[in-house]
């Protein structure tokens, strides 16, 4: 069976390196979106179990995904990778309910590792 | 005159994700030291000539101008400009006591060049896995150097800003690249994007 993932990155360098970070032994049935809009509009219109997403974007941000997916009964698993690091920016993102929050440069091992503690592995 | 930028649409979309990337991980060691939120400008890219690198970097205000040249895969050089407006109060929360002597005031210049130019141009480097030597920063000043004289004379130009609002402190950091690390930049980012 294969995961249904969300990669929502206004970079296609860091949507790349998002989708080759991916632990290699599963199936993926990955979606892309450069954009805020376009990833609320993927999440209205299909089922993701996962959701990978980036906070710095055009249109609508990160953190207006997140509270468009506060108000919602069904959500994926939201993991944020963002350049954004600092201590007020990650409070903000876990409060809207993300599960994790990841640095970009992605690290393979920190995303297996979240997957993992998240039960996806 | 202005020069085309020699990077397509996509290559410089890529480049400035990196730079991103790595001003938020020099910001992010600045503001642990410092216990202060720093602000981070979306990087920009350009070509630019002598004369246009000149009035890119020289302000009226009164500011303090380092520059400092790398060497390895890729060669260049940063220029820095610190704000004199803040540097003092920047200073005092990296613990140093007022009022600041002359070494004291250098020594906070090449501390910042350190943490935020040279994290910036270290993190760049590593993600588009190249190796780069940074030198020790030098204070110059623009209005006494001969830019034509300069090794880029069609320079690349990633130019980025931290800005520590409480202190009114800014900082703009320019990296200037030779034609040659140019090609082998603009190679990697294909394979990257590929």
């Amino acid at each position: 069976m294969s995961i249904s993932v969300l990669v929502a990155d206004d970079s296609k360098l860091s949507r790349r390196s998002v989708i080759r970070s991916l632990p290699q032994d599963l199936d993926y049935d990955i979606t892309e979106a450069t954009n805020g809009k376009e990833a609320i509009e993927a999440l209205k219109s299909g089922f993701f179990s996962l959701l990978l997403l980036d906070l710095t974007m055009p249109e609508v941000d990160g953190v207006g995904v997140l509270e468009y997916l506060h108000e919602q009964q069904e959500k994926p698993n939201v993991i944020v990778i963002s350049a954004d690091f600092q201590p007020e920016k990650q409070k903000i993102v876990m409060a809207l309910g993300a599960k994790r929050f990841l640095r970009k440069p992605l690290d393979k091992e920190e995303l297996a590792m979240a997957l993992f503690e998240l039960g996806m592995l | 005159m202005s020069i085309e930028l020699p990077l397509d649409e996509e290559q410089r979309d890529a480049l400035q994700e990196l730079l991103n990337i790595s001003m938020g991980q020099a910001a992010n060691s600045l503001a642990q030291l410092i216990e202060t939120k720093i602000d981070i400008s979306i990087p920009k890219i350009s070509a630019v000539t002598p004369t246009e690198l000149y009035s890119l970097l020289f302000e009226t205000q009164n500011a303090l101008y380092t520059r400092q040249s790398f060497l390895g895969d890729i060669h260049g050089e940063v220029m820095s400009v610190l704000s004199r407006r803040g540097l003092v109060e920047v200073a005092t929360l990296m613990d140093y006591d007022e009022p600041l002597s002359k070494e004291d005031t250098q020594e906070i210049i090449l501390e910042l060049c350190n943490i935020l130019a040279g994290a910036c141009l270290a993190g760049l480097s590593e993600q588009l896995e190249l190796t780069t030597n940074l030198n020790m920063p030098t204070l110059f000043q623009p209005d006494k150097t001969n830019f034509d004289e300069l090794q880029w004379q069609h320079s690349l130009v990633m130019e980025v800003q931290f800005v520590i609002t409480v202190s009114s402190f800014s900082m703009r950091v320019v990296f200037c690249l030779d034609d040659e690390s140019l090609k082998r930049m603009k190679n990697t980012l294909d394979e990257l994007l590929g």
